[in-house]
């Protein structure tokens, strides 16, 4: 029995979404107007760590249209816990509106409940209660020393969890090679910051005892498991629905108290309870990623080739355990993921998740590996200047080779297959590299500041049950689940436990069911979201979607498609072997005349129950869960080459191109494949240059608005150069690997290179700190001129 | 994010808005573009209690060039100001300086008027109207006041008009022509200005030597600098009013730059904007 032929896989299909988004047809959480809604509007703390008490709320409830205010007593029964397995974690209880301290900047202390959104913040202003500011743990500063108490009680020191390993060999190779380097490196907090926040609306039903929860959410069914536990209710009376979501990229990826809070109130007061997230509620409330120190230490011989790495890797945390990640997940990623494309064989590392008074901390596109990338890349240029080695040339001596496959890194990692060297070759192709080298001697004659930097990662997708096993997490995110229905008109429903909040899966899913049940595009309907669908499954993340949720869409598709044959087998007076699925219909294959068209089968399989050969069932349907064994990722790879200039006089960086090469084996969609990276690197010049949340030493966010916390713009992104390698997994169908986070990885750790590049005429300062603000770039080369001085 | 609850009037004549601020007085706030008042109600910043639109009035809209200056009426938005062909003639920083201010949606609705009359320290016009020897127009009920650049900026956010008057046009001075620089320094394009320099000088025949280098986001206010000025009128010396410049002030630091970094703007926009200024006297075209 033959496949079908592929004929959408691979295609540039323009995404069938857009144009429900582009006409302003998508249906988002803000836009649900069921009646009777109330509005909800939380309010929260100045102070991060704080004692709270004598709460006087009737002023607010005496508000006109105000319907309940509840403060944290109301909701005590309620908590969001996520307890990792690690051995020595210290765990958080999250309250679900804070009952006596707080404990970061922006939690909430009060939900007041009203008739519309301006009453509810009007009325929050009234309510009232006494706060004494308590001694932060204001960041890793406070966490790494001994001074201030713990963030809960109870609790031994301010790490969440520490954790060590290293290989056997470590001490042996690290002691005896010939060179080493240490740097450290810091990474600024910041965060995803999608063009929609969070929202939610939650009803409950009194009759049936059904909660039902419409929010903003890349992981629905993990969503009403969360729920289940802080509710206190079971699954069965819970549905989550998460409608058109206009970006997540990870901080929509965890639950929050909001949603709990909106589930208790509206059973409560027994109306719709909606509330829609203000962007400064965002700033200080929606978990926040990317804190990382690191120090690294890299082992070296004579010819740049390095043989043992060491690191000690600090993450803050923020003040809670977040659901269903833990507080151990950058940490644990990046422990993983630091040595990164290079065939180090020997390394030792310790990796600790701290506790602080800031918001808490969850996951944000490329989760730790943006990080990691700095880290690792950022020593490997170092290494290059330590030995005069250009900076391709000390990746080739390093970089895993097409023949070292499977790879076992000495973190424990098995890299299934890649293209590191190809990738770095082509980049700098596809950048046209001899031209920047002309354009930076040109300009270096000139005085300008002109550099060129590299970046080359390898990017663990689509893992599941062995991976997330190790790391300890409560619930194992080992499959995804899709089922197929074909109707009595010859379409198909595809449902999925994933989400597509942006990255084209409604797309990409429907070019893989097309394929496999012979229809055209438009025959496929995806759908997605909603607990009601679909059995279970984790939702969108960590690049896995395509891979697992195509998979299944794939074994699902066959599986109906087996059904046809039968059926079909059977009018044709055939052999369900010789049945081709194909072009709208199902042909005996070698006789061309012989076939019958799929929407007349599908109208026999339903509706002429009686011409079904015996004991085949008249429904067309099947639900399938794939998990992409065994289980530890696939692993995409990439370069990435950026060339900038810096304003001598005032430290401002240009990005002025950006080349892509990246290999995430066979490519579903080309298009979306682009517009994937070019979206994750725009990210990522943000984290290269702009974004931070800026804390006081009381741990007070000091940047709430887009003026004081800076995305990039469409001036500040360059044309991409981009070009393709398609290596494909051993492991998955199709070959498949997940690249939705890769575009966000390397532009931190290309452009500190390309800015190192551009200073390094005037002389050498080390880049190790992200974002390069204009500032901090200008002191680089203050520093860079006092090096150059003294030589 | 809403704003709390206020009284809305929109008249339809200038002698109607006057009526209302001397009705309300201090409980009334003008909205023109709204570019900074809107966001301000919303993050609930600004909490009045009546807001007057000044949009549907007729007459404010105007562009006019007189013997040596251009009045430029309160409610010409930032986009006309930087396509209008008499200012390009006559204002041609002021061109420039439009076309620095936020992104063209915020331009298209933004005006000169409401932009002088909030009196952000870091705003553009302020520091353009001071570097063009410029006045603000007031009216109320009562008359009509003309105030120089330099006696109307106060504070932040603070200015000399009273709670009863509106400003219904500023003033360029264009004896200056094309002698002028103009250079800012933003986080991102469209971006607040962090640092704003404004140079403009008399022609190298005009014997009175007159030099003038106006600073945004150095200082509470829009500010000359007299000692940058000095080494500009006496030497020529643009790195020298630049040096000026940085040690004559100490902007207070945040989280766009440090009060050292800041000086470094001052000193890199300073030298930037004189170095145009200088090289336009002399009848070339500067660099970039």
């Amino acid at each position: 029995m033959s496949a079908p032929e592929p004929r959408l896989f691979g295609a540039r299909v323009p995404r069938v979404e857009d144009d429900r988004l582009l006409k302003g047809q998508g249906r988002f959480v803000a836009d649900l107007d069921f009646a009777g809604s109330l509005y909800a509007k939380f309010v929260r703390s100045d102070e991060s760590s704080s004692d709270i008490f004598d709460f006087d709320v009737g002023k607010a409830l005496a508000c006109e249209k105000v319907r309940a205010v509840f403060t944290g007593d109301d909701f005590a029964g309620a908590e969001i816990r996520c307890v990792s397995a690690y051995e020595g974690f210290q765990t958080s209880s999250q309250p679900i509106l804070a009952t006596d301290r707080t404990r970061f900047a922006g939690e909430a202390v009060a939900m007041v409940v009203a008739e519309d959104e301006y009453a509810a913040e009007d009325a929050a202003e009234d309510v009232f209660f006494s706060v004494l500011p308590l001694e932060p743990v204001a960041g890793l500063d406070d966490a790494l020393g001994d001074g201030r108490e713990p963030v809960h009680a109870g609790w031994t020191g301010h790490a969440f969890v520490r954790r060590s390993m290293a290989t056997g060999g470590f001490e042996r190779v690290a002691g005896s090679a010939a060179h080493r380097v240490t740097i450290e490196l810091r990474n600024a907090r910041h965060g995803a910051i999608p063009m929609e926040g969070r929202a939610c609306v939650a009803r409950y039903d009194r009759g049936s005892g059904l909660f039902e929860l419409w929010t903003t959410t890349q992981i629905p069914h993990l969503i009403r498991a969360g729920l289940a536990d802080a509710l206190g209710v079971a699954e069965s009376r819970i549905r989550v629905i998460s409608p058109d979501v206009g970006g997540g990229f990870g901080v929509k990826a965890q639950l929050y108290p909001e949603e709990v809070a909106c589930c208790l109130a509206a059973r409560e007061l027994d109306r719709p309870v909606k509330w829609v997230e203000d962007r400064r509620e965002h700033f200080f409330a929606s978990h926040h990623s990317r804190e990382h120190r690191h120090q690294v230490t890299g082992y070296f011989d004579d010819d740049g080739v390095l043989t043992a790495l060491e690191a000690d890797i600090a993450v803050d945390m923020g003040a809670y355990s977040v659901f269903p990640w833990t507080s151990t997940m950058d940490c644990g990623m990046a422990m993983g993921i630091l040595p990164g494309p290079y065939r180090v064989q020997e390394y030792s590392v310790t990796g600790t998740a701290y506790c602080t008074n800031k918001a808490p901390y969850g996951a944000y596109r490329g989760v730790a590996r943006p990080a990691a990338c700095f880290s690792i890349e950022r020593l490997i240029d170092r290494i290059a200047k330590h030995r005069g080695i250009d900076r391709a040339e000390v990746r080739r001596r390093n970089l895993i080779g097409p023949g070292d496959y499977p790879w076992h890194s000495p973190s424990g990692l098995v890299y299934d297959s890649g293209s590191l060297p190809e990738s770095l070759d082509k980049v700098l192709e596809a950048s046209g590299y001899d031209r920047l080298l002309a354009d930076q001697a040109l300009a270096r004659a000139e005085g300008r500041l002109f550099g060129i930097g590299l970046a080359v990662f390898t990017e663990q997708t689509a893992h599941t049950t062995r991976e997330f096993q190790q790391r300890g997490v409560p619930i194992v995110f080992g499959y995804e689940t899709a089922k197929v229905r074909l109707d009595a008109t010859g379409t198909a429903v595809v449902s999925a436990s994933i989400h597509d909040h942006g990255q084209g899966l409604e797309t990409t899913l429907a070019q893989i069911a097309a394929d496999r049940l012979g229809l055209r595009l438009e025959d496929i309907r995806v759908e997605y979201g909603d607990t009601d669908q679909v059995a279970y499954g984790a939702g969108t993340f960590a690049s896995r979607s395509a891979v697992l949720a195509g998979g299944a869409v794939v074994k699902a598709a066959d599986a109906v498609g087996d059904t046809l044959r039968q059926v079909a087998a059977h009018r044709l007076e055939a052999s369900p072997a010789d049945i081709v699925i194909g072009q709208n219909r199902l042909s005996v294959s070698g006789s061309p005349g012989a076939f019958i068209e799929t929407a007349e089968l599908c109208r026999l399989v339903y509706q002429r129950p009686e011409s079904l050969p015996r004991g085949v069932e008249p429904i067309l349907e099947a639900s399938r869960t794939y998990d992409a064994d065994p289980g530890t990722g696939v692993y995409t790879n990439a370069a990435h080459l950026a060339s900038v200039e810096v304003d001598p006089l005032t430290g401002k960086t240009i990005v002025l191109s950006y080349a892509i090469v990246e290999d995430c084996g066979p490519m579903i969609n080309p298009t979306i494949v682009e517009g994937q990276i070019f979206g994750g690197v725009a990210q990522g010049i943000g984290t290269a240059l702009f974004e931070e949340f800026v804390y006081d030493d009381e741990a007070r966010l000091l940047t709430s608005t887009f003026s004081d916390y800076l995305i990039p713009t469409m001036t500040d992104i360059p044309d991409f150069a981009v070009d393709h390698l398609e290596t494909p997994s051993p492991h998955t169908i199709g070959g498949l690997k997940g690249m939705g986070e890769g575009g966000a990885i390397a532009p931190g750790a290309a452009i500190a290179s390309a800015i190192e590049d551009a200073l390094s005429p005037v002389g050498d300062a080390v880049v190790a700190e992200l974002p390069l603000t204009p500032e901090r770039v200008l002191a680089l080369l203050n520093r860079a001129q006092q090096q150059g001085d003294q030589r | 994010m809403k704003p709390p609850k206020f009284r809305y009037h929109a008249p339809s004549s200038l002698d109607e808005a006057l009526d209302l601020l001397a009705t309300y007085g201090d409980d009334a706030v003008v909205l023109s573009g709204g570019q900074s008042l809107i966001p301000m109600l919303n993050l609930r910043l600004a909490r009045p209690a009546e807001v007057v639109d000044i949009a549907r009035i007729d007459g404010l809209g105007y562009v006019e060039a007189g013997e040596c200056s251009v009045s430029v009426g309160a409610l010409v938005t930032h986009r006309k100001m930087e396509t209008d062909p008499e200012v390009a003639r006559l204002l041609p920083m002021a061109r420039e300086a439009a076309g620095l201010i936020g992104f063209r949606a915020i331009r298209n609705r933004g005006t000169v008027g409401g932009s002088v009359a909030h009196a952000d320290p870091s705003a553009e016009w302020p520091a353009v109207l001071l570097a063009l020897d410029g006045s603000v127009e007031m009216r109320s009920s009562s008359g009509v006041r003309q105030v120089d650049a330099s006696d109307f900026f106060k504070s932040v956010f603070t200015t000399a008009r009273r709670p009863d008057e509106i400003v219904s046009s500023v003033r360029f001075g264009s004896r200056f022509a094309g002698n002028w620089g103009f250079s800012e320094f933003q986080r991102r394009t469209g971006d607040f200005a962090v640092v704003v320099a404004a140079v403009a000088c008399a022609d190298s025949s005009d014997r009175s030597g007159e030099t003038r280098v106006a600073l945004a986001g150095v200082a509470d206010r829009p500010v000359r600098c007299a000692e940058a000025e000095a080494a500009l009128a006496d030497a020529s010396d643009p790195r020298a009013a630049a040096e000026a410049a940085r040690d004559a002030f100490d902007p207070a630091g945040d989280a766009h730059g440090s009060t050292a970094y800041r000086k470094q703007l001052v000193y890199a926009q300073v030298l930037r904007a004189a170095t145009q200024a200088l090289t336009r006297r002399a009848g070339r075209r500067p660099d970039g």
